[in-house]
């Protein structure tokens, strides 16, 4: 019973009209890594909130240490060792390391902050657990992934206990997943315990000791991570079988449909983004796009849909120059893109789903004639693609776009540029923030579009997405195209290191 | 949602009769019956409304574009005086004369809109800051045509009275409302909401010109040239303000007159708040806002209300209660992020 | 009250067939419920008082204010003030509304409100009404209309006075050429520049009378002023502060001693202009209009920058016309000129910036305007503008 650092039992969470959490009890283990698995909107969010202190159960009990307590504010779980490491950084970009840490708890000296003592002592906790963080170096300086370190030496700093990660893996690059794996078994060695909020199986399965599992507000139940199988967990979370590996054939490329030929292209801050970047995608392929955010994929991918100007370079589709054509332009010359960021892009959120659906075919029959929209057959195409693509709404094709849920959202795009017919997809990031259930569905859908022969450019974040789907992978670096790999004889270290700006000759 | 909105209107109006030590029922008592107690009065309210309704429509639809049309006023002067000018230069039948007056309207209001939406999509000014501008180029454009042009015989700071040929009220609509002020401008509204509704719902103008309005990058991503409607947008917006002017300066009023710019353009955008930027709505609370004008002098005649704070009440109510429209939109909004956690 | 009700509805359902979309929360729907039934509840209460309001009889006074506020400092000021002066002392009752705009309509529904609510004796001052009145007179018959400073007519300038109205006019010419004697007299030599609001009758007659009287002092009491074309102004509004005093500061930095200012507003920033400079020891001058305004023009102590004011008594007007109608000798169908002749204007009777000896003087003069010795032309002729 003592080896139990933080129990939450029984913890209830209701909101107008919603249960968040029901039920729900978390046992975690002095020591342990624990893993909290759920898909998106399962109450992971919440719960986690309840033990820092944000919100206050309906009912259930937390103890710390064996002992009873009222967690009222994130003050009082800091002083119980509680500490979380967002998802989303907290950091001040133009003060020091040491200064972001010590912000809110100043050590002074007369009225002047002591910044050398805490200097020192930031440098000792970065030995001790293997951070590696220069004190004095400024934030805007440093990398997404010493930024993380940053925020988890400010936990440590604060001598805490229990750190909360929620979804830290999903800025960084496959080397540093491995760094920050390594440096949460450093912090576990100390003795420190730690909850990891996932929904990565294979994070889970490669550093999570236990796991407990929720799905819609519900504790399914928590397991050995080791003696379960990732299909299992899977499972545990959506709810049915779900399968990982995409099935798909062999690849039969065919013609040339998209060839981007020697592309340079500004990004906002008027410099360039993409440099000389030439690649081909053949009907019946998927060529992925492999890269650090911000490296210029998006430029690639605005300049190829015509969303901004190419600076110089040609974009051709089915042997058609498109560099100077508009927006309109090539969609009707059969590009469909499922953007990156859905509500920016992909989405009016204030229109409803069937006006969602005709966004780039409204002004065509049968949808309007002579200027007049034809509600019945917006309403009935609406339907059909809802119908065909599984995208599931309270009020069906009249329900607000803003009141799905982000999968069926997703859908909902995936379905409206795939019923276009397009001869060539663009797809951006198109499981961004998506449940496995979701992911799989998605994916398959992509494969099919290959399979009839469509071409398909997959940009993505996600390193294990283009080694899934791509049938070739371009790597991209700073603007620049470091290689093209074949998905077949390659792997994640490979392609990792090429991210990072290694040619691929170059490796050892 | 408006109706809560204009009951909490009512109610500070009330606090503040109140408290300048008057019976707020008295006051509301004779309020209403001021705007609404024999058919001459009910005409002259809706009379009052009548340009209300079309500043309040020009702003919602420019809003539904996402663009904040200030200049109301302005784009109203110049359709106003388009269609004093044209009423005053020709003698012709009245229905020739009436149609051809109000296409100047509208001409003279889009222009006056066109310039500001060229200056957002070209050159990305704020349309703010450009209507804004351009009421004052509209003031002084009056100020220096209609004397120089069209001044009265004895005064340099009005038109010549226009003819009744050239006046929207006619003698049917004005003897069936007992000589009330109402006249074809209060039809021209309701065709006006009529087809901008329609334009609006059922057109593929409207659908591009919401999409821009509620997502200009979604816009672009699916094709449709966001600046191309911001124009647009401005233009309708200006031609149905344009033709709000000729409402009041042809129809309501018998001659424009300098150095004023017409309140009516501001209390547009009350209008259309109140109005949840819906046709239908802007018409709802035209109609509101001109009863409440209307009935504001008898309600002072008949109380101990002075004229001063009976102007504080009435706007009072009326920025109230657009403001209510906004608490409660954002009470919505606070609603649901506390609900978020689905 | 229930067309009103009707068009909220129309207003709220709208509201909802628009956003049919969007999930509507039941709280929303109870909150319409209770709107409503607070609405019906103000409304209900509000009809039951408005039945028992007592109907006063007899002779109530209402006023119409023209563009402006009721203390203008000038007209409407004027106006009201012989209008209070004779409720008090006949026990009258009185009201004054504003309208919400200067068009015929506003003036109409104003005086509609005030005949309904029993007020069938109304004062209006300003040429704006003119039109209003030819309409109002015919509508009621069995109210009585005094109009200062127009005559009613249709639009057409032919004079329809009825026999429930009264027109009223003043000779401005006059009272310019008087103010015009006592700054002359007052200051023997130098320059004088006028500033007018818009270029308008009442406006037009103060300048011709003025310059009129500059000319007879120079030729018949000795005195040496000019007045240049240039300094002859009319500045186009009569809200214009900023442009006043702007005007004003240029003819002061020509060498410009006296201004006569039949201007409103732009008035004021004349004397504000002079007030600063008078602090600082210049010797400036504003000759006031329409009301004695030497109290606006008080800079330091009692010292004002006002040397006098081409008055028009208008408040007498308003208390004549009253008091007439209370004795049943309501000169209705008339149209009254009040010049020097019947003590209609003048200027104010004490100012400390008038010697005794000028005062004495311009007395004189005034006495041979009453006898018609002298004749002030309300034309231009030959004058500046």
């Amino acid at each position: 019973m003592m080896d139990y650092i933080v129990e939450m039992l029984n913890i209830r969470k209701e909101f107008p009209g919603i249960v968040a959490n029901d039920d729900i009890t978390l046992q975690l283990k002095h020591g342990e890594i624990h893993a909290l698995l759920g898909e998106n909107g399962a109450g992971k969010s919440t719960l986690m909130s309840i033990l820092f202190g944000l919100y206050q159960p309906d009912r259930g009990t937390i103890k710390v240490r064996g002992k009873q307590v009222n967690i009222a504010n994130p003050n009082v779980a800091n002083d119980l060792g509680i500490g979380m490491v967002h998802q989303h950084f907290k950091l001040v970009h133009n003060f020091t390391v040491t200064e972001n840490i010590i912000l809110g708890m100043e050590t002074k000296k007369g009225i002047v902050v002591d910044i050398k003592s805490a200097a020192s002592r930031v440098e000792e906790l970065s030995k001790k657990y293997g951070l590696n963080v220069d004190p004095y170096a400024k934030i805007e300086d440093v990398s997404v992934g010493m930024q993380q370190r940053v925020e988890i030496m400010k936990m440590l700093y604060r001598n805490a206990e229990v750190l909360i990660f929620d979804e830290p893996t999903s800025v960084l690059t496959p080397q540093e997943i491995q760094d920050l794996m390594k440096i949460m078994r450093n912090l576990i060695a100390e003795g420190k315990s730690i909850i990891l909020i996932t929904h990565k199986l294979n994070e889970i399965k490669a550093i999570a000791d236990r796991c407990t599992v929720i799905r819609r507000g519900k504790l399914i139940g928590t397991v050995d991570v080791a003696s379960t199988t990732k299909g299992k967990l899977a499972e545990m979370m959506v709810g049915r079988e779900v399968s990982f590996k995409v099935e798909k054939k062999e690849c039969e490329p065919g013609e040339v449909v998209l060839r981007v030929e020697n592309l340079s292209v500004l990004n906002n801050r008027k410099v360039m983004g993409l440099k000389d970047f030439s690649i081909e995608v053949r009907s019946g392929e998927i060529v992925g796009v492999a890269g650090v955010e911000g490296n210029g994929q998006t430029e690639l991918v605005e300049a190829i849909t015509g969303l901004r100007k190419a600076a110089s370079g040609r974009v051709l589709l089915n042997g058609k120059d498109i560099t100077d054509l508009s927006i309109r332009e090539r969609i009707k010359s059969k590009m469909a893109h499922i953007p990156e960021d859905r509500h920016k892009y992909g989405l009016i959120l204030d229109y409803s789903v069937e006006d969602n659906m005709i966004m780039k075919v409204y002004y065509q029959e049968p949808y309007s004639k002579s200027g007049l929209l034809n509600r019945e057959a917006i309403h009935r195409h609406a339907e059909k693609v809802m119908d065909e693509f599984d995208v599931r709404a309270g009020k069906g094709a009249a329900s607000d776009a803003r009141s799905l849920s982000g999968g069926n959202q997703q859908k909902a795009i995936v379905g409206r540029e795939i019923d276009h017919d397009p001869d060539l997809l663009i797809a951006v990031q198109p499981t961004r923030g998506l449940d496995v259930g979701a992911i799989e569905y998605i994916h398959k859908r992509i494969v099919e579009q290959r399979d009839r022969g469509k071409a398909v450019l997959l940009v993505s974040l996600e390193l294990d997405e283009v080694l899934n789907l791509a049938d070739r992978i371009a790597i991209i670096n700073n603007g620049e195209l470091i290689g093209i790999v074949d998905a077949k004889d390659t792997n994640e270290n490979e392609v990792g290191l090429m991210m990072a700006g290694v040619k691929r000759g170059d490796i050892a | 949602m408006p109706l809560v909105a204009g009951v909490l209107g009512l109610l500070a109006g009330a606090v503040l009769m109140a408290a300048t030590g008057n019976n707020p029922f008295q006051g509301y008592a004779y309020l209403f019956r001021g705007g609404l107690m024999n058919i001459e009065r009910i005409g002259n309210s809706l009379a009052t409304a009548t340009p209300l309704i079309f500043t309040g429509l020009s702003v919602a639809f420019a809003f539904k574009t996402g663009l904040f049309n200030i200049g109301a006023a302005g784009q109203m002067l110049i359709g106003g005086m388009c269609a004093t000018a044209v009423g005053l230069t020709f003698m012709w039948p009245k229905p020739l004369l009436l149609t051809v007056m109000i296409i100047a309207a509208i001409i003279g209001g889009a222009a006056w809109g066109i310039v500001p939406g060229l200056l957002k999509a070209k050159f990305n000014v704020h349309e703010v800051v450009a209507t804004i501008m351009m009421n004052w180029i509209a003031y002084w454009t009056v100020y220096y045509v209609v004397p120089a042009y069209f001044k009265g015989t004895y005064l340099e700071t009005e038109s010549r009275r226009i003819p009744y040929a050239a006046s929207l009220k006619v003698s049917w609509l004005t003897d069936m409302f007992n000589g009330s002020y109402i006249n074809l401008g209060f039809f021209l509204a309701i065709i006006a909401v009529v087809v901008i509704a329609f334009i609006l719902e059922r057109t593929t103008l409207g659908y591009e010109l919401k999409a821009v309005g509620y997502n200009r990058h979604a816009a672009e991503y699916a094709g449709i040239r966001a600046n191309r409607n911001i124009v647009l947008s401005m233009m309708i917006a200006g031609a149905l303000a344009g033709l709000g002017g000729a409402a009041f300066y042809v129809g309501y009023a018998s001659n424009i007159q300098i150095g004023v710019l017409p309140s009516q353009g501001y209390d547009g955008i009350a209008v259309s708040l109140l109005g949840t930027n819906s046709p239908w709505g802007v018409f709802g609370a035209a109609i509101f806002f001109g009863l409440l004008h209307s009935g504001k002098g008898f309600m002072n005649a008949m109380t101990k209300i002075p004229p001063e704070i009976a102007d504080t009440i009435i706007a009072t109510i009326i920025y109230f209660s657009a403001t209510s429209i906004l608490i409660e939109r954002n009470w919505d909004k606070l609603r649901k992020r506390m609900g978020g956690a689905k | 009250m229930k067309l009103a009700f009707n068009l909220t509805k129309i207003d709220s359902s709208e509201d909802n067939k628009l956003h049919y979309g969007r999930k509507k929360m039941k709280g929303d729907t109870k909150l319409f419920k209770k709107g409503i039934g607070i609405l019906v509840v103000v409304l209900v209460i509000a009809l039951a008082l408005a039945g028992c309001s007592k109907e006063t009889t007899g002779f109530k006074v209402g006023m119409v204010t023209d563009a402006g506020t009721i203390d203008d400092k000038s007209f409407n000021q004027g106006t009201w003030e012989g209008v209070l002066r004779a409720a008090e002392e006949l026990k009258l009752e009185t009201k004054y509304l504003k309208p919400s705009g200067t068009t015929e309509a506003d003036y109409i529904k104003e005086i509609s409100n005030l005949y309904d609510a029993g007020f069938k004796f109304i004062v209006t001052p300003g040429f704006k009404f003119e039109t209003a009145i030819f309409q109002a007179q015919d509508k009621y018959p069995d109210a009585k209309f005094v109009l200062i400073d127009g005559y009613p007519h249709s639009g057409d300038y032919a004079p329809v006075v009825k026999e429930n109205t009264v027109s009223i006019f003043f000779a401005e010419h006059e009272s310019g050429f008087l103010a015009a004697v006592a700054t002359a007299l007052q200051l023997k030599e130098g320059e004088v520049g006028f500033i007018g609001g818009m270029e308008i009758p009442a406006v037009q007659k103060f300048n011709w009378g003025f310059q009129q009287g500059i000319k007879y002092a120079n030729e018949n009491l000795g005195t040496n002023i000019t007045i240049k074309a240039e300094n002859v102004i009319y500045q186009g509004s009569f809200d214009n502060v900023a442009a006043g005093q702007q005007l004003a500061a240029q003819m002061f930095d020509k060498g410009v001693k006296a201004i006569f200012c039949a201007a409103g507003g732009v008035g004021v920033g004349a004397i504000n202009e002079a007030k600063s400079r008078a602090k600082t020891g210049e010797e400036v001058w504003i000759v006031g209009v329409d009301v004695d305004q030497y109290a606006e023009g008080i800079y330091e102590g009692d010292k004002s920058i006002i040397i006098t004011s081409a008055m028009k008594y208008i408040d007498q007007v308003s208390y004549d016309m009253i008091k007439a109608e209370y004795e049943g000798k309501f000169p209705g169908g008339e149209t009254l000129v009040f010049d020097a002749k019947n003590n209609g204007v003048g200027i104010p009777a004490k100012n400390p910036n008038l010697s005794d000896e000028v005062q004495a003087k311009v007395a004189d003069v005034f006495k041979k305007l009453q006898t018609g010795e002298i004749k002030v032309s309300d034309q231009q002729g030959s004058l500046i503008k």
